[in-house]
């Protein structure tokens, strides 16, 4: 299995009409050696911005961040080839028309003939159980199994690492099974974030984000239960919350 | 989102004699009925042109269905320009626009129903490699023609999602409220591309550049700063 440090990660952002840049993540130091790495936290506590450190998307503003040795800021080409990256809406992932097209456009650079490729692109898929899928547009599939698309384009190049940006949360009860099963079935090590706290039990290790820290880092049983006292933490009693009534007139 | 066909229809697999014309010609097609738009001057020979190009597209097996879908988007437009040229310009001269709009609509369709994409990506990056010497990518070339030909239709899903919306909204005869929205999709929606694309490592150089320095395409802002490609 393969090592993700982060060394000290700080990530800023300049905002329009702050003087200050905002930070998005701060002091960031971790060493990512499990199979199942998870990520939770709420909305904006930064899990996506640590995703997207280690595929180079996003470059730290201070520290460094390497993938099996490769600094992802010097050497991106190198750490993509090894990170694959799947985000939440396979929509904007799918480039091609078809999920066969798009898993030979993944193929592009390393299988230059094209029956060769095609022959490889049919392999992917029938791997996953998607050939019968293959050639029909990818808005004529649901998103269950665009998502499963999405994630044989990525896996077509077989990277060593899979990083997944909350990959079930466009998806039905079914899909995210489907989804579920197709990540638990895979030999790559796998960083997922993701708010569904049952497919959060099922990773070796889980990271509590928050406010752009990492307040938890354990087990996933232990992360799990942080994470919902975290959440229930200074929310008014049931009942308390509820839309101002409109008063009628007659 | 929900997507549409929209002018260009998706490959069809088939065997037919169209399907097996060189990719060359069906180029050479496209561009010819494009440059004849502009010669032809009789609205016979252009609804002539017209007829010839819909059993070209019959005779690849793809269907009337699939024909009418792939003009259909443009029939508004056209009925509008048509009526309009009529006015100004009298009906031969409004017809002849017309038709060979259409003309044109039906020959691009004919090349994407009977090519698969891969080798219409082949073809661009063929004809575009004599580029090269002057710093032309022929793999980039291609990738962005791919890009193009997908967000047409992911953009007309957008504008009708947006339309529902402000319907329901009891806001359609707002301009700013169908606009807005899908102007503002678009540009999230090209991000997430631009983002999907770097994390494939696609529209990079090949294996064969890997000793150049890694830049480009990573949010670098300035110091302090993690900044968005």
């Amino acid at each position: 299995m393969g090592s993700i440090l982060l060394d000290g990660v700080n990530v800023r952002v300049a905002v329009d009409g702050h003087p200050e840049p905002k930070t998005l993540l701060d002091g960031i130091s971790l060493n990512l050696t499990e199979q199942r790495i998870g990520v939770i936290g709420a909305n904006g506590s930064g899990k996506s911005t640590l995703l997207r450190l280690l595929n180079g998307l996003v470059a730290p503003s201070h520290g460094t961040v390497t993938v099996d040795g490769d600094d992802t800021v010097r050497s991106v080409r190198a750490v993509r080839r090894k990170v694959g990256f799947v985000f939440t809406d396979p929509l904007s992932q799918l480039v091609m028309p078809t999920g066969r097209e798009d898993v030979e456009l993944s193929l592009r650079r390393s299988v230059r003939n094209p029956k060769e490729r095609r022959d490889a692109a049919t392999a992917i898929l029938n791997r996953f159980g998607l050939l019968a899928l293959a050639d029909q547009s990818i808005y004529e599939l649901s998103g269950g199994e665009r998502q499963l698309m999405a994630l044989a384009a990525v896996l077509a190049v077989e990277p060593s690492v899979l990083v997944l940006d909350e990959p079930s949360t466009l998806l039905d009860l079914r899909n995210r099974e489907l989804l579920r099963r197709t990540i638990a079935g895979l030999s790559q090590q796998i960083v997922m974030s993701t708010h569904d706290l049952e497919l959060a039990r099922d990773m070796d290790r889980v990271l509590v984000v928050e406010s752009g820290q990492v307040v938890f880092d354990g087990g996933a049983d232990a992360a799990v239960e942080h994470y919902r006292a975290l959440s229930a933490a200074g929310l008014p009693p049931v009942g308390a919350a509820s839309w101002p009534h409109t008063t009628e007139s007659a | 989102m929900s997507g549409h066909g929209f002018l260009l229809v998706n490959y069809v697999p088939g065997t037919s004699l169209v399907h097996r014309v060189p990719l060359w010609l069906k180029f050479l097609l496209v561009v010819g009925c494009g440059m004849a738009s502009f010669l032809v001057v009789d609205w016979v020979v252009a609804a002539g042109a017209l007829a010839l190009m819909c059993l070209a597209f019959l005779a690849s097996g793809a269907g009337p269905a699939r024909l009418f879908r792939a003009v259909r988007p443009i029939l508004p437009v056209l009925a509008a320009i048509g009526l309009f040229q009529w006015w100004q310009l009298g009906g031969p001269v409004a017809a002849r626009i017309v038709l060979n709009v259409l003309v044109c609509v039906v020959a691009a369709s004919i090349l994407t129903a009977t090519t698969p994409m891969q080798r219409l990506l082949d073809g661009v990056v063929s004809l575009a490699v004599p580029f090269r010497r002057f710093g032309a990518d022929p793999e980039r070339f291609a990738l962005t023609i791919a890009i193009m030909l997908r967000s047409i239709p992911f953009i007309a899903g957008a504008y009708s999602d947006v339309r529902d919306s402000a319907r329901a909204r009891g806001l359609e005869r707002n301009p700013r409220a169908l606009v807005l929205p899908v102007f503002i999709t678009t540009v999230a929606y090209a991000r997430q591309t631009g983002d999907a694309l770097a994390a494939r490592g696609l529209g990079e150089p090949g294996p064969e550049d890997d000793n150049e320095e890694d830049e480009g395409t990573q949010d670098n802002g300035t110091p302090g700063d993690a900044g968005r490609r």
